[in-house]
């Protein structure tokens, strides 16, 4: 057995491992009932991981996610009493041109992901801050209950919010494996040079990723939003570390083409069974950031595919 | 002096040096040939500290040493002169000589430049190079660059005890004959300064050169001839462990081609700084080498005619219609295949299986409304392995761990399948073992059967003889002359040669 072997069976092998840790020193852990609640809570930030999963699939990374989910909060508290249901397409929408605006910067002015969505984000941000006022908004009760009160209902006995979650990653895993759109993605992520040379329009491909990605943040922003029937410019402040640990400690390498969404379902429980386990170990709110930082650095080291790395800068 | 002694390197997938015994005394040169992939670069990179053996023993003078990297086998004398040079351009020559080794002229820690000027003159005398060591390394001629990388090498002498042994790695490919005399009369006069190890797929300049010639296969040293004993004849026939025969090239497959069925016409094809007014015709059947040497345009022209790059001026005409917009993806869908000569990087995914390479430029044809239909292409990729005999396990098969040779026929299986009538192969036999080169030759006669036209650039002057039809020599990124080459009439070498230089 030797590590390459062993290397895509780490992500549910370390989720096994540390359930059956957490289980062992907290038996309460392993309530179904606590389990599920665990699970709705997380819904938010696997939908905006996943999102996430395409752009560092394809070799890229979108750091806008967090700000962009930030101004969709406001978004959906701002134009709810006058869009009604609408007010999810505006979102997706906004979200999904968002991405690609990132994935046009990104491929047609030739700035690198990591910079274009860093700075793209900081205009969300700002956005976010002047469509609030920087106040903390609140939606009107009664038309949250109305328009998206169903999102927190179960439907036997399973949160809708969970199902949604497990709707966006069979479509996404879809995407992914069935259509041309997921494997023009992989051999971007795998050969970027191989696929212009075998004639895919990569740019084309790399703005659909990302705003792909930006749909998905856009998505998550809104069901964060309706949770806390509310927006503010820093609602969502935390999401963006705990994304990119979600994909990487899942599986997929910052250097693309390995992975994918499922990966990123089990990298989310992880960082769901990591974040419980802290809560019992009574870790400090403001060491756990400190935490998954560390977790991240781990995370890339282990995964990152060195023969593709020339130079790291 | 310096010895290597059963020494043996895996990597995944190859033994790329099987207890190789290796020897330089002082004084000496040493001579390196063998076919690419024969182990030599292994061998090299084993040799100046680059890879770490996995059995053996390396030593020198008898003493065991071990390098863990190319800095320490400097500091025991091994310098090695890059085949890519390794000079940065926009310094200047004594910042290049000293690179790394500035300590030696700081005082107060400001750099007193007159020293090191003094110091790289100096050096510069060991190689006869009248130069300003002020002089931006981008100004220079590359012969005049590879002159300063072994004057920058040989500052090993002063700075360590012991003796030198440098390493040159195929020094001749961008020079001219006289350069070439130069540098071996410069080379010579330095064997009281150091030993060297020369290498070179260039077979009468080793002969020329070296004392004694290693000659290695398939990762073994598979004879040592001395100077005096040496013969090409026979050393090629080691390196190749067969005849090199017409036979092989399959001449006698060659078949006229169909003259009247115009493929690809290109006018007046330019493109600043890599060739110009470039002018040819392919047809049906056909076989057009492109000859020249490294930098004479060849690769350039066939990224242009696919799309990759955009010409500056002229045309290209697929089967009557002009291309407007170049671009791969409209290459493609003209109908032009393209076999690069970075076939790991650009002809393969690596991380993607056998099937999903082969279907990867033509996916359009296996899925309906962007839902990809996986058991066809599996049927296509199961059919593809079959007739080309592509030695895969499965087809689920990551193709980056497929052998070189079978890597070549997915990336061929990829074209052909999509329908491309024209194909453009640079170097579609680098790095290929025989029996995989043979194959390739095998599949180019028969694609000229099925009336595919091909624009090659060949991995070896007898290789571009042997399959073409029609020949165009380039210089320098200009059409020098055309030749053809019907079975039994084929120019030979020197009429190439003569014109490429």
């Amino acid at each position: 057995m030797n590590m390459e072997r062993i290397k895509p069976h780490l992500p549910w092998l370390t989720l096994v491992l540390l359930v059956a840790l957490v289980g062992i020193a907290n038996p309460t852990f392993l309530n179904p009932a606590g389990l599920i609640v665990l699970a709705s809570d997380v819904v938010p930030l696997f939908i905006m991981a996943l999102g996430m999963t395409f752009a560092i699939y394809i070799g890229g990374i979108d750091l806008s996610v967090q700000q962009l989910a930030n101004l969709v909060t406001v978004i959906a508290t701002v134009f709810l009493m006058s869009f009604g249901i609408w007010v999810a397409v505006l979102c997706i929408l906004a979200g999904a041109l968002f991405g690609a605006v990132s994935g046009f910067v990104t491929t047609r002015l030739y700035v690198p992901s990591f910079v274009s969505t860093l700075a793209l984000g900081f205009v969300a941000l700002s956005g976010a801050k002047w469509l609030s006022g920087q106040r903390a908004l609140h939606m009107d009760a009664e038309q949250r209950d109305a328009t998206f009160g169903w999102v927190f209902e179960r439907t036997l006995g399973i949160p809708n919010e969970l199902l949604i979650a497990a709707g966006l990653l069979a479509a996404c895993w879809f995407l992914q494996s069935r259509t041309t759109f997921g494997r023009s993605l992989k051999a971007v992520g795998a050969g970027e040079l191989a696929a212009v040379a075998s004639g895919l329009n990569v740019d084309r491909i790399k703005i659909l990723a990302f705003a792909l990605c930006g749909a998905l943040a856009a998505i998550s922003g809104l069901i964060f939003s309706v949770k806390l029937s509310g927006g503010d410019a820093n609602l969502a402040n935390g999401f963006l570390l705990l994304a990119i640990v979600a994909v990487l400690v899942g599986g997929t390498p910052l250097t693309g083409g390995v992975g994918g969404v499922l990966n990123t379902a089990i990298g989310t429980l992880i960082v769901m069974v990591i974040r419980a386990a802290m809560v019992y170990l009574e870790v400090d709110a403001t060491q756990q950031q400190m935490i998954f930082g560390i977790v991240l650095i781990i995370a890339i080291a282990l995964t990152i595919d060195r023969s593709k790395l020339k130079i790291v800068k | 002096m310096y010895e290597l002694i059963n020494v043996d390197k895996r990597f995944p997938g190859v033994h790329a040096l099987k207890a190789v015994d290796f020897k330089v005394n002082r004084g000496e040169i040493v001579g390196l040939v063998g076919e690419n992939g024969a182990g030599k670069s292994t061998l090299m990179k084993v040799i100046y500290g680059s890879y770490q053996p996995d059995g053996g023993d390396i030593t020198i003078d008898g003493t065991k040493v071990r390098f863990q990297n190319p800095r320490q086998a400097m500091d025991h004398g091994i310098g090695m002169v890059f085949q890519e040079q390794s000079l940065i351009t926009n310094l200047t020559v004594m910042e290049n000589i000293f690179l790394g080794f500035e300590q030696q002229f700081v005082s107060f820690g400001v750099i007193n430049w007159r020293k090191m000027a003094d110091a790289a003159r100096a050096q510069l005398a060991k190689v006869k190079l009248d130069i300003d060591p002020s002089t931006k390394t981008s100004q220079l001629s590359f012969a005049q660059r590879q002159l300063v990388e072994l004057a920058k090498v040989l500052t090993l002498e002063e700075r360590i005890d012991g003796d030198l042994v440098i390493l040159l790695d195929e020094p001749t490919s961008v020079l001219a004959s006289e350069e070439v005399e130069l540098l071996f009369q410069i080379v010579r006069d330095l064997t009281s300064r150091a030993s060297f190890i020369f290498v070179s797929h260039r077979m009468e300049e080793v002969l020329e050169l070296s004392d004694r010639i290693y000659v290695m296969k398939d990762g073994e040293v598979v004879d040592v001839v001395e100077h005096d004993k040496a013969d090409k004849e026979s050393i090629q026939h080691k390196m190749v462990g067969r005849e090199v025969d017409k036979e092989y090239y399959r001449e006698q497959k060659q078949k006229p081609y169909d003259g009247d069925r115009v493929l690809l016409s290109v006018d007046g094809l330019g493109f600043a700084g890599r060739f110009a007014d470039v002018s040819f015709d392919l047809h049906a059947g056909e076989v057009l080498c492109l000859v020249g040497t490294e930098g004479s345009g060849r690769e350039a022209i066939l990224r242009t005619v696919f799309g990759i790059d955009r010409p500056d001026t002229g045309s290209v005409t697929v089967k009557d219609q002009k291309i407007t917009r170049f671009s791969a993806q409209n290459g493609v869908t003209m109908g032009i295949g393209y076999l690069p000569r970075e076939r790991k990087v650009e002809g393969i995914v690596a991380g993607m299986n056998v099937y999903e390479n082969m279907t990867l430029s033509q996916m359009g044809n296996y899925a309906s409304a962007g839902i990809l239909r996986i058991g066809e292409e599996r049927a296509l990729a199961e059919d593809q392995v079959a007739r080309l005999s592509i030695k895969t396990p499965d087809i689920f098969k990551d193709c980056g761990g497929l052998s070189g040779g079978n890597q070549q026929k997915v990336v061929l299986a990829k074209w052909r399948s999509g329908g491309s009538e024209i194909l453009l192969m640079d170097h579609p036999t680098r790095g290929l073992d025989i029996g995989a080169k043979e194959d390739v030759y095998d599949m180019i006669r028969e694609m000229s059967d099925e009336g595919v036209g091909i624009i090659l650039v060949a991995d070896t002057l007898e290789e571009a003889i042997g399959l073409s039809h029609n020949i165009i020599v380039l210089k320098d990124g200009e059409v020098q002359k055309r030749f053809t080459g019907a079975p039994g009439s084929k120019p030979s070498l020197y009429d190439l040669v003569h014109h490429m230089i």
